[in-house]
């Protein structure tokens, strides 16, 4: 990623009033959990699975403080589990940013099941979601997710694609 | 020993905590065993999510005290937020597993830790958490109870406790979602915030 689709990536986090994420790091937004990690505004917390994290979120939202589930898009099919049974079970609300693995333009084989299964799984599970190709909009994008999760109390998503994360 | 028994002795040394639990039987047992923690207490169902949850909401509310009552089986489920519990350190977490051995809620066919290799215990503080205990005993329990509630670091303590559930307890009527709401209010109020507001337009 480029500083200043990460410097946007913040931005929006910090707009939309998030003061923890947690991330399982990937390889595209390799630049990114670096900066999460140093911005003093934000605390960072490494877990071994996103669906742990999923549910980590999860808990915070009941502090009333704001989180975010920040992985690579194979983290959702790891996250299904909490997910379904948070969202669709109690109104537990979890705002997740992913890396578009896999989709056209991919050049790594192991990628292709992330790209083919994303988008069929955020439906599966009703979750709204924008895929972000352009930095311009990538602000807008999350503070949105926000918007739509503490209206709903229920999952949204943002997965960037594209040049953003190539 | 019971884990009700173990419930009521926990239920008396609780007044501002707040309570994430676990599945099955143990969900009808705490609503009667902690009468007055029911507004404080967020009933889950679901397993490998629980004391995930409790952490987050520890990490959000870092003056309060969070105790999450999590399960042999919900535990398995995800061991790795032991290892997040051992980096982080949350100083305001006190975890009980309830250990009974099996998957009472379906009948009680084993988990992994009825065969006498699994030990959660010994898991737990290899993952780096110092203080992590098995009890096999009241007395036991109600003293880790006593240091875990007032520790300033993660403290788990692994309950054996049978695979019978009290007889002639109350059901909780309410579904995943009045608990939400329930919890959460109960959070506003003793915090003073808004959660979950009102909508911009009426």
């Amino acid at each position: 990623m480029k500083q200043s689709a990460v410097d946007a990536v913040i931005r929006g986090l910090k707009r939309a009033g998030v003061s923890l994420v947690c991330y399982l790091p990937d390889s595209l937004f390799k630049e990114l959990y670096p900066a999460l990690d140093a911005d003093p505004d934000i605390r960072t917390v490494r877990v071994t699975n996103e669906g742990e994290g999923a549910a980590i979120c999860g808990g915070v939202f009941l502090s009333g403080k704001r989180a975010a589930l920040v992985m690579e898009n194979s983290g959702l099919r790891a996250s299904v589990e909490p997910l379904a049974r948070m969202g669709l079970g109690a109104g537990i609300p979890v705002v997740m940013l992913m890396s578009y693995r896999g989709e056209t333009g991919e050049n790594n084989w192991w990628a292709i099941p992330h790209g083919i299964t994303m988008e069929p799984v955020l439906d599966a599970l009703r979750i709204p979601y924008q895929v972000v190709r352009d930095e311009e909009k990538i602000e807008r994008a999350i503070v949105d997710a926000y918007s739509w999760s503490y209206a709903a109390y229920y999952h949204s998503a943002v997965a960037l694609g594209g040049e953003v994360v190539r | 020993m019971k884990r009700f028994d173990c419930m009521k002795a926990l239920a008396g040394r609780l007044k501002d905590e707040l309570v994430i639990l676990s599945l099955g039987g143990s969900v009808d047992e705490w609503y009667n065993a902690a009468p007055h923690m029911r507004e404080a207490s967020l009933f889950q169902q679901q397993l490998g999510c629980v004391t995930a949850q409790a952490f987050g909401l520890s990490m959000g509310l870092p003056h309060r005290r969070v105790v999450s009552l999590d399960t042999d089986g919900g535990m398995l489920f995800n061991l790795g937020i032991l290892a997040t519990l051992g980096n982080e350190q949350p100083k305001n977490l006190f975890v009980v597993v309830w250990d009974n051995e099996c998957y009472q809620s379906i009948g009680g066919p084993p988990t992994h830790t009825a065969f006498g290799r699994v030990d959660l215990a010994a898991i737990a503080r290899g993952a780096g958490i110092e203080q992590a205990y098995t009890v096999r005993d009241l007395d036991d329990f109600d003293a880790h109870c006593a240091r875990g509630l007032a520790a300033a670091a993660p403290y788990v303590i692994v309950a054996k406790v049978s695979g019978t559930v009290q007889p002639g307890i109350r059901r909780k009527h309410s579904d995943g979602r009045e608990d939400k709401y329930i919890f959460v209010r109960h959070v506003e109020a003793s915090e003073g915030i808004v959660i979950m507001g009102p909508s911009e337009h009426n």
